[in-house]
């Protein structure tokens, strides 16, 4: 912070590290202090809040106002300095604020909704924990510390999913959910590492400002020119795919989706922030982040990718009966619609949508949280052997559950997108775009649209289908089990509180005067630098009525399946039904052929160990042992053979010659002229 | 007195005084050794501390760079006309070494930590282990080849009788098979070395010389002479110093280790008791990555510069093939000692690429894996010592059994597979981008090499998270059942003080790299100027 700042400048940004150290803080402090207090709640809700202040605050200051970008020097390595520092531009104050105010109910509302489990403190330990990482991602001004914490919220998003870890369940999820994120993460990784060969810089301004490095580089003949390298213009290809690996995994998008479906093992308030309002819309944030390095082809990539997302997630969310798994689906088919949008230049819409989902997201998992706390009591007080989140036991619950019933209205609206609502306002501005951008890229692009024209209707079939089966009708669970008792309400004013907020915030005003046309957006001002440009048009017009025309014709078409029971219920039995509930196969296809492989793999791996360099190195003892046994023969029968042979022939010949040693002085007299007659024959037969 | 002096024959005395002593009071040796090893930890704080930094204490090649250095004749024979035989005790560091010498004497502290569980002969025990540490910090220190290679030999002897007299129960195979690979490899680094003596003279005093550091001046090379750049000699058919730049490197790469070279280590992990695993994983391998650094590259930098992409090759496959290994093992020391070859993988794809980034991060990863799998086979030990188990598939939920031992794990675990905030990341991170810059650098390894390197970091999640499902997570099922449900007690405070330093300084540097990499980046710098200009004609 050497750069001389104007003071209030300075004073933004010590808001900011306070904003995103105060959850960490709360962290500490919950560790080392409050392992079993129920103070722990209220100590991360009060960093939490003080945080959101904070962040209002210097959303205020730097809005379509300045950008404030201060570093320092972390480490060095080599010859090339590493920076920590703070970026604070729309887009991070924007994020900065949507996160600590979607947190900031979730805390409440989690004191209430936690209370009785054992690991109280540990959880806040790991949602504040999660805040902080979470936060301190989207000011980060280089990408290898937005990797760290890129990293980190997966690492606590693991901690939250697997928090009851003696269930099974949770932590296959949350182990499942790790390893997809980590696929993403070595995208991401060789990403960055290919832009910091290139570049010899992490740092985000620098990288991708308006006329910044990405931007004054270029690709010609196959090469990938910047200021002093020349690469292999695969090499920008493959940035851009561990970009979008990166994006795939933390966005749950095709193919790395199936994390988040399993992810909702985890506690539901946590399934409300992480995996529906904030961390999954980390991809989003990186696309926007990052958006110069995609050129026009890898665009429409991700469009494609996008769409087909969206589109997916919504025909498996048709048939599930799981009430959080419907949600998570919708999850991913909005993130679908996000990822689209990026693709297709509706920068601006994009991240709109991505505000806009966060708010009802939130208040729908929250208020499904409310239904399957419920269910669970009615579970627990009847001794009943159910699943609490099977929407086939529920029915009815708008009369227990008012308060619930008309958040989860709100929020199933703005989901679907109808006037009034928030969601409709962005979703409206995604499908005019995706129109518009489909003009003049031939037939084929417009498929494009039209999917997501389709995947809209979807939507409104399966949060019909929700809401009735939820809220409509009559309680199956009584009507299967009569003699139960029911006592069962809203809650206190910390379940009912966050929800207001939200529902609140799931409504028009929050964004825009004008309830029908999204173009009057506040937030949309704020990126319009990047926003591809659209004229006001007829289509403007036509395309909300039509799509709104549609939804609230299929709302009716479900209210008669699920209600009236009187139009033809489609075939639960068929190709697609199957395709829908199994949810495209796709998991089991990772189970059985990817993650068999990667065992086959390392099986294979270890038998080689084993058997052919172990082998080899057991042969070469063998042919030591087999060596040193020649050996040894040879020394025993050989050397010490010819050895023993000697001794043996000495000692025969001393034995023979002892035998004239006898004393007996004839004897010598014979041997003497013996000698003498021996050596007169030899001089005879030798000289002569 | 010279610290480093003091450093390395502190073990030594205390190791004397065990000896001499009555084995009536042997339950005190382990406090003896204790305060040995702590007295070195200090000793080389104040090291560290007073370690000065800048190009000028580069070291490398120049010798009056170094730091702390004694030399002093130690054998001194007059050979007549063959001139005069030099060797010195001669040491000293530079910033490659100063960072290793650290982690050793840390995790030295905590071996003879570990080292109290050991309950038969344990005069013999801690004396060998002071033997041991005097071995493995002297080998660090020495800058005379001599001096280095009998360090590095006696390393052997007491590691050989201390996994084959305390070790579990196929202890003699383990202990003879990691005896014969290692001594495969400095068999043939002798002759290496005897080459390297008659090659290099001294040019002050005319001798031949084993001074590691004049072996990497040209000029000190006798024309004609076996090793000398000018000469092309040829061993064998193949050029001379391309023979003695493999023969040096197999044998550190038996150390490190790189497969195909690595069978030993899973044995004597397995068998070896925990400090000795500890000393294996901790200081040995990184012996070998010293090895390869100081004297493979510094003493034949224009083979090692030609022949990076076989060396580069040779990591990427072992930071693969380890995984994968990693992968399919159900003992969860022999998992650990698998997942060591992985990471050292990278120590090697790192210094192969020849860029500051890639060798500073080669270190880390070192000094980073020094404590890590120091923490990951202390783990190990606590439940070993418990029920004299470690199938994986045996344990199940002991998260809900052992709180604040699966605390620890994780920290363990999440540090190892490079989680951002522990040093592994960093280090990992850095020796990719130096291997994938290298290609524009220097043109030495190809890019997809740091790409399959990056895939290694995704199956270390897999191995680690799945052995974390299956051991420590869901509901409590022992194939003990109710007796190892009673002996297996949270970790106590003997353990929680050699785990607890061990998690915060994997965490500390991790947010703090600049801890070793203000220490070693100027001795980088110096050498890759160095490999990439001297030698090269």
């Amino acid at each position: 912070m050497s750069k001389a700042l104007p003071y209030q400048d300075i004073q933004t940004i010590y808001f900011a590290i306070a904003a995103v150290v105060l959850p960490f803080a709360a962290f500490v402090i919950n560790f080392l202090f409050l392992g079993k207090s129920k103070l722990s709640g209220w100590v991360s809700t009060l960093a939490i809040l003080v945080s959101s202040v904070l962040a209002a605050i210097i959303f205020t200051r730097v809005w379509n106002v300045q950008q404030i970008h201060v570093k320092q020097i972390w480490f060095r390595i080599g010859d090339s300095y590493l920076y920590t520092g703070i970026l604070l531009n729309n887009l991070s104050v924007l994020m900065l604020g949507l996160v600590s105010v979607i947190a900031l109910p979730v805390h409440i509302y989690s004191t209430a909704y936690m209370k009785d489990d054992a690991g109280y403190s540990r959880y806040f330990q790991y949602l504040s924990f999660f805040c902080f990482s979470m936060l301190a991602l989207v000011v980060m001004d280089n990408l290898i510390l937005l990797y760290a914490f890129w990293e980190l919220v997966g690492f606590s998003s693991y901690l939250l999913i697997g928090f009851w870890f003696d269930r099974a369940n949770a932590v296959q999820a949350n182990k499942k959910a790790f390893i997809i994120n980590r696929i993403g993460d070595i995208g991401l990784l060789t990403a960055i590492i290919i832009l910091f060969n290139q570049y010899q810089t992490f740092d985000i301004e620098r990288l991708f400002k308006e006329g910044g490095l990405i931007a004054s580089s270029t690709i010609k003949n196959g090469l990938w020119i910047s200021a002093d390298i020349q690469t292999p213009v695969i090499w920008q290809y493959i940035a851009c795919i561990g970009i979008f690996l990166g994006v795939a995994a933390k966005s749950a998008q095709f193919p790395l989706h199936t994390w988040l479906p399993d992810a909702m093992e985890g506690p539901t308030s946590v399934s409300a922030l992480i995996h529906a309002a904030t961390m999954v819309a980390a991809g989003v944030f990186l696309l926007g982040r990052v958006y110069p390095l995609f050129n026009p082809a890898e665009l429409t990539t991700l469009a494609v990718i996008g769409c087909f997302t969206a589109f997916m997630a919504a025909t498996i969310a048709l048939t599930q009966n799981d009430l959080k798994r419907i949600l998570a689906y919708s999850t991913i088919s909005q993130l679908g619609y996000m990822v689209m949008a990026m693709g297709i230049g509706a920068y601006a819409t994009s991240l709109f949508h991505l505000v806009t989902h966060a708010f009802f997201k939130c208040l729908l998992f929250l208020s499904a949280g409310i239904v399957i706390h419920q269910i669970k009591h009615i579970k627990e007080d009847n001794n009943l052997d159910i699943d609490p989140q099977d929407i086939a036991n529920m029915g009815g619950l708008r009369k227990k559950l008012p308060l619930t019933f008309i958040a989860t209205l709100i929020g199933g609206l703005a989901l679907i997108g109808l006037p009034l609502t928030s969601g409709y306002l962005s979703k409206e501005g995604i499908l005019i775009t995706t129109y518009e951008w489909a003009q003049g890229k031939g037939d084929m692009m417009l498929l494009v649209p039209l999917f997501a024209f389709f995947t809209s209707c979807l939507t409104a079939f399966y949060v019909a289908r929700m809401l009735l089966k939820v809220f409509f009708g009559d309680l199956n669970l009584q009507f299967l089990n009569p003699e139960i008792k029911i006592h069962i309400g809203d809650g206190g004013w910390r379940y009912k509180a966050p929800l207001v907020f939200l529902a609140l915030c799931s409504l028009f005003p929050f964004f825009s005067f004008n309830p029908f046309l999204h173009e009057e957006t506040w937030l949309l001002y704020g990126f319009s630098a990047y926003n591809s440009k659209s004229v006001f048009d007829i289509m403007h017009i036509a395309i909300p009525v039509l799509v709104n025309g549609a939804s609230l014709l299929i709302i009716y078409y479900a209210y008669m399946i699920y209600m009236k029971r009187s139009t033809i219920v489609l075939p639960q039995s068929g190709l697609l039904y199957r395709l829908s509930f199994n949810e495209w196969y796709i998991d089991r296809f990772y189970n059985r052929v990817v993650v068999k492989f990667v065992l086959v793999l390392s099986d294979m791996a270890f038998w080689f160990d084993r058997k052919v360099i172990d082998g080899f190195v057991n042969l070469l003892e063998k042919i030591g042992v087999f060596t040193a046994g020649i050996a040894s023969w040879f020394d025993r029968y050989i050397v010490d053979g010819i050895l023993h042979l000697s001794a043996v022939i000495v000692q025969a010949i001393g034995g023979f010659a002892r035998r004239f040693q006898n004393g007996k002085v004839q004897y010598y007299l014979f041997s003497m002229l013996l000698a003498v007659i021996v050596v007169f024959i030899l001089k005879i037969l030798i000289w002569n | 007195m010279n610290i480093l002096t003091l450093l390395i024959f502190t073990p030594v005395l205390f190791g004397l005084i065990i000896l001499l002593l009555p084995s009536s009071i042997r339950a005190s040796f382990k406090y003896i050794a204790l305060l040995a090893t702590l007295l070195q930890l200090g000793f080389s704080i104040w090291m560290y501390l007073n370690f000065k930094t800048g190009a000028a204490y580069a070291g490398i090649n120049h010798e009056e760079q170094f730091q702390f250095v004694q030399k002093l004749p130690w054998i001194s024979l007059d050979l007549g006309g063959a001139g005069k035989m030099q060797i010195e005790y001669f040491v000293g560091i530079d910033g490659i070494s100063v960072t290793l010498l650290v982690m050793t004497s840390l995790v030295l502290v905590i071996a003879a930590i570990a080292s109290w569980e050991i309950t038969s002969n344990l005069k013999g025990f801690f004396a060998l282990f002071l033997l041991l540490d005097m071995a493995v910090v002297g080998v660090f220190c020495a800058l005379d080849f001599f001096l280095f290679y009998t360090f590095y030999e006696l390393m052997l002897l007491p590691l050989y009788f201390l996994i084959g007299m305390w070790g579990g129960a196929r202890r003699e195979y383990a202990a003879i098979k990691f005896f014969l690979y290692t001594l495969f490899g400095s068999v043939f680094m002798l002759l290496v070395m005897v080459g390297l003596y008659l090659s290099v003279k001294d040019p002050v005093t005319g001798n031949h010389t084993f001074n590691m550091v004049q072996m990497m001046n040209p000029k000190n090379y006798i024309d004609g002479s076996v090793f000398s750049i000018l000469s092309h000699q040829t061993i064998l058919g193949m050029p001379a110093r391309t023979v003695g730049f493999v023969v040096l490197f197999i044998a550190f790469a038996i150390k490190v280790p790189v497969v195909p070279l690595h069978t030993w280590l899973p044995d004597a992990h397995v068998e070896a008791p925990t400090p000795v695993s500890i000393i294996l994983a901790g200081i040995l391998l990184k012996i070998g990555g010293y090895g390869i650094i100081r004297i493979c590259s510094g003493i034949f930098p224009d083979v090692a510069y030609s022949g990076a992409y076989w060396l580069g090759l040779l990591g990427v496959i072992s930071i693969l093939y380890g995984a994968f290994n990693a992968l399919a093992q159900r003992d969860l020391k022999r998992m650990i000692a698998y997942s060591s070859v992985s990471h050292m993988g990278f120590v090697l794809l790192g210094i192969a690429s020849q860029t500051a980034e890639g060798i500073s991060g080669a270190v880390l990863q070192m000094v980073s894996h020094g404590f890590l799998s120091t923490m990951l086979f202390f783990l190990v030990g606590v439940i070993y010592n418990r029920v004299h188990d470690r199938d994986i598939y045996n344990f199940r939920g002991l998260g809900t059994l052992m709180p604040k031992y699966t605390v620890y794990v994780m920290v363990a675990f999440f540090a190892s597979l490079g989680l951002p905030g522990f040093s592994a990341f960093v280090a990992e991170a850095f020796s990719l981008a130096g291997a994938f810059k290298s290609h524009n650098v220097n043109g030495l390894l190809p890019y997809w090499m740091a790409v399959c390197g990056s895939v290694g970091i995704l199956l270390s999640a897999a191995y680690f998270l799945w052995t974390l499902q299956r051991m420590f997570f869901g509901t409590v099922s022992l194939k003990g059942g109710d007796i190892w449900k009673i002996a297996l007690t949270d970790i106590n405070w003997r353990e929680t003080l050699a785990l607890l330093p061990l998690a915060l300084i994997a965490l500390v540097l991790g947010v703090m790299p600049s801890l070793v990499l203000g220490k070693i980046n100027d001795s980088v710098l110096a050498l890759v100027q160095f490999t990439q200009t001297v030698f090269h004609r």
